[in-house]
């Protein structure tokens, strides 16, 4: 474990998250209010796209850019297999249980994303600003897969998918993330430059109070948690660290520089619990979100919050090379 | 003295990602009104749940009231899915003024 994995614990970012898990396990009282809970990730989810846009006006879509999104799609459209032959396998989940998971596994999570870009700029590994496209990109092929496998080929709910996809395509996230992207790309810096005020100055504090509301549910849930098995929480950490590693490798191996390459690897290493959920809820009721969200909320978040993302950093920068060590 | 007739008050607790299923099986009912109310906490049968604002697990109560028939007819619609889609219904007698309405 070298400098940088270390780091991460001295970011307030992660120090917040650290702060809301044990508030929760020490059963404290403490909440967010609600509107100010969703409040927060609207202005996180708009802040990101518009930041991701703008640096995509300023360098522009080349190749680098393609290869990245077609890498997260690939990964996202492959790992639920993975996922999947594990907890079928090892977990011995049915195939309607292992489908929802591993479309969670597949998925990303905007929040873990967002605090990894935080600690690798904290780094000076900043990743490029297409990799928030990369992330709008890999957020839907995964829930198709896992729906693929969790009901076969043919055998179909058509209403029951249709709203799905409408979900999956039109959710809070992906319309004001994908949004505020376009806008930053049409608005490039000098439009950027006029809102930058409210959407700069806040957002590492903002990104504080929402990991603090983020460990307060994360743990809450684990104490609640009636369904998770030890064979699923070993799941709910060896999937991030390989998918985590596969996805950096996927990067060094398309050319990413060093910051991408970990941030690929960070959104292979997520699990959805918004998005993702919301879609299962409708298209695989019978699911048990008692599985899915616990091991995607409660165990994969706050071990890729805390560990994984410096390892991944860590990895990023052994695979790459030269540039970017920690300073 | 106002003259008030018994119609089914119906309550429904049920995911907030599947309130349009409810909502459209209680137009389908050809019941012309509901309301849906937040709900914070509970526990059943599998478990414990809150609000968790951005987990989309957040349950609601669907509520509606309509004639016997009506009510008889939406809890038939809906029997066969609520175990599969941990829904909870129940239904009571409730007086109304208006009864031409339900």
């Amino acid at each position: 474990m070298d400098a940088s994995t270390l780091q991460t614990f001295t970011s307030p970012v992660v120090l917040f998250f650290v702060l809301g898990l044990l508030a929760a396990f020490a059963r404290s009282d403490l909440a967010i209010p609600e509107a100010l809970a969703k409040g927060m990730s609207l202005y996180l989810m708009a802040a990101i796209g518009l930041k991701g846009g703008v640096a995509v006006s300023k360098s522009g879509i080349d190749g680098t850019v393609l290869a990245a999104l077609g890498a997260g799609i690939v990964a996202s459209f492959l790992m639920p297999f993975i996922a999947y032959a594990a907890l079928k396998g090892f977990a011995k989940l049915d195939r309607l249980n292992a489908g929802a998971v591993a479309a969670h596994y597949g998925s990303v999570s905007v929040v873990t994303f967002v605090t990894a870009v935080e600690i690798l700029e904290f780094q000076s590994k900043p990743p490029g600003g297409y990799m928030v496209a990369v992330m709008a990109a890999m957020e839907t092929p995964a829930i198709l897969t896992g729906l693929l496998l969790a009901r076969g080929m043919g055998s179909k709910n058509g209403q029951s998918t249709g709203a799905m996809l409408h979900e999956v395509f039109f959710n809070a996230s992906v319309v004001l993330l994908l949004g505020a992207f376009v806008i930053g790309m049409i608005g490039g810096e000098d439009g950027f430059s006029e809102v930058s005020s409210f959407f700069e100055a806040g957002f590492k504090g903002v990104l504080c109070l929402f990991l603090l509301d983020m460990g307060l549910i994360a743990a809450r849930r684990l104490m609640d948690n009636r369904s998770i098995t030890w064979r699923l929480a070993v799941l709910a950490i060896a999937l991030p660290l390989l998918n985590g590693a596969l996805g950096t490798a996927l990067g060094a191996a398309i050319g990413l520089d060093v910051g991408s390459s970990a941030a690929l690897g960070v959104l292979c290493a997520s699990a959805s619990y918004i998005a993702v959920p919301a879609a299962m809820r409708l298209a695989l009721p019978e699911a048990d979100p008692g599985i899915y969200l616990t091991m995607s909320l409660s165990i994969t978040f706050p071990f890729n919050i805390l560990i994984n993302i410096g390892l991944l950093s860590t990895l990023a920068s052994a695979l790459v090379g030269a540039g970017g060590t920690a300073s | 003295m106002i003259e008030t007739v018994i119609r089914k008050r119906i309550e429904i607790l049920t995911d907030a990602a599947l309130v349009s299923k409810v909502t459209d099986a209680i137009d389908r009912a050809d019941i012309t009104g509901w309301t849906v109310t937040p709900v914070k906490s509970g526990k059943g049968r599998e478990g414990a749940w809150r609000e968790e604002r951005v987990t989309g697990t957040n349950k609601v109560f669907v509520l509606t009231v309509a004639s016997q028939e009506k009510a008889s007819a939406l809890a038939e619609e809906l029997a066969p899915i609520l175990t599969s889609h941990s829904l909870l219904l129940t239904m009571w007698d409730v007086e109304v003024i208006r009864g031409e309405l339900f």
